[in-house]
């Protein structure tokens, strides 16, 4: 079978094709304009620029805060350090100083720094607080025990006078 | 029977020449409408409106097919600047009007069309709709290819440029596609 009928219409006509197109013809597209409503705009090429714009434009203050808050951070870190580092020494002062072992400087050194990197300026005021709120109530109760303690040992030492319990029912 | 090679290498130069000078034409005037000549698209209307009708009618009831062309091309002057490749503009539109067919039946209960037999028309119209009926029935691969080669009256090597398709492909369908409607029709007198 040639079906270059078939194919483009060339070479001899296939009758059988040529009915087809016949009857099937009456289906075919019958020209109408298009109607485009005139409120819809005329497509345009994309214009980039608008967006690049905004993308710029939200770098940029992505840069500008990025930049500001590490000035900040900066210029913040080393007035902590100089707060916190004095008043630090009389919380932890002792653990480190031991007489009987010559301790290796460098480990001291590493502790304390590693010390520092990890905690934060904030956690160690309040650290500071409450060591020193937990040693003055140690404190207290020293001071109250050696006082009992004392008082217990003056009663001791000393001789009650004879006619106290009957002074006082006496006089009671 | 299958296409032979030789078949399928008829006139190559020819073929190669017909299509550039149709894609040359759809990238002058896609490019026109971009710029905001609204004729051009006109022109473009005028060039592939047989084409998607006729992909439509391979798929969609045909009192619906006017209706969907329109909204078709509506659709492709306002999305037209997404083309990224001004002579695919064929394909471009081939395929919105393969996704608008699909959308219509998925949106819309099935419906049974109303033949011209019993709307009372003349017997040429009732006999089209039959065989479009059978078309229909083929497989899809073969049918979008005969409708536009016998309804629209479109040539193989034209489908193939219009649809994106090779000419191999397109050829092979239109082959394939006819002898089982030959089949088809074998039990109808009167063809």
């Amino acid at each position: 079978m040639n079906d270059d009928y078939l194919w483009d219409k060339t070479g001899p006509p296939d009758p059988q094709i040529q009915q087809l197109e016949e009857i099937l013809g009456a289906l075919s597209y019958q020209p109408k304009p298009l109607v485009i409503p005139k409120d819809v705009a005329a497509p345009g090429r994309r214009r980039y620029f608008p967006l690049l714009a905004i993308a710029a434009s939200v770098l940029l203050a992505i840069v500008a805060a990025g930049v500001w808050f590490r000035v900040r951070s900066r210029s913040e870190a080393p007035q902590r350090q100089v707060q916190v580092q004095p008043q630090e020494q009389p919380v932890q002062p002792a653990p480190v100083t031991i007489p009987s072992r010559e301790p290796n400087p460098r480990q001291i050194i590493v502790a304390t720094n590693n010390r520092h990197r990890k905690t934060s300026a904030a956690s160690a005021l309040r650290e500071r607080e409450e060591a020193l709120m937990a040693k003055e109530q140690v404190m207290l109760a020293l001071r109250l025990a050696s006082e009992k303690l004392s008082l217990l040992h003056r009663r001791t030492q000393s001789p009650t006078p004879a006619n106290q319990i009957k002074n006082q029912h006496r006089t009671g | 029977m299958y296409a032979t090679a030789d078949m399928l290498l008829t006139s190559p130069q020819a073929h190669a020449a017909e299509q550039s000078q149709e894609t040359a034409i759809e990238v002058v005037l896609v490019r026109a409408v971009l710029e905001g000549d609204r004729d051009g698209f006109a022109r473009l209307y005028d060039l592939y409106a047989p084409l998607v009708h006729g992909i439509l009618l391979a798929r969609v009831p045909r009192a619906e097919v006017d209706d969907l062309v329109q909204d078709i091309f509506l659709h492709a002057f306002k999305k037209l600047h997404t083309l990224r490749d001004a002579a695919a503009f064929g394909p471009w539109i081939a395929m919105i009007a393969r996704n608008r067919a699909v959308d219509f039946h998925r949106r819309t209960r099935e419906t049974v069309e109303i033949n011209d037999e019993v709307r009372g028309s003349n017997t040429q119209d009732s006999r089209a709709a039959e065989i479009l009926e059978l078309i229909r029935n083929l497989p899809e691969a073969y049918r979008e290819t005969l409708v536009l080669r016998l309804v629209e009256g479109m040539t193989g090597p034209e489908i193939a440029v219009r649809t994106g398709l090779t000419a191999a492909s397109v050829r092979v369908n239109l082959h394939r596609g006819m002898k089982l409607l030959r089949e088809q029709l074998g039990f109808m007198e009167g063809l």
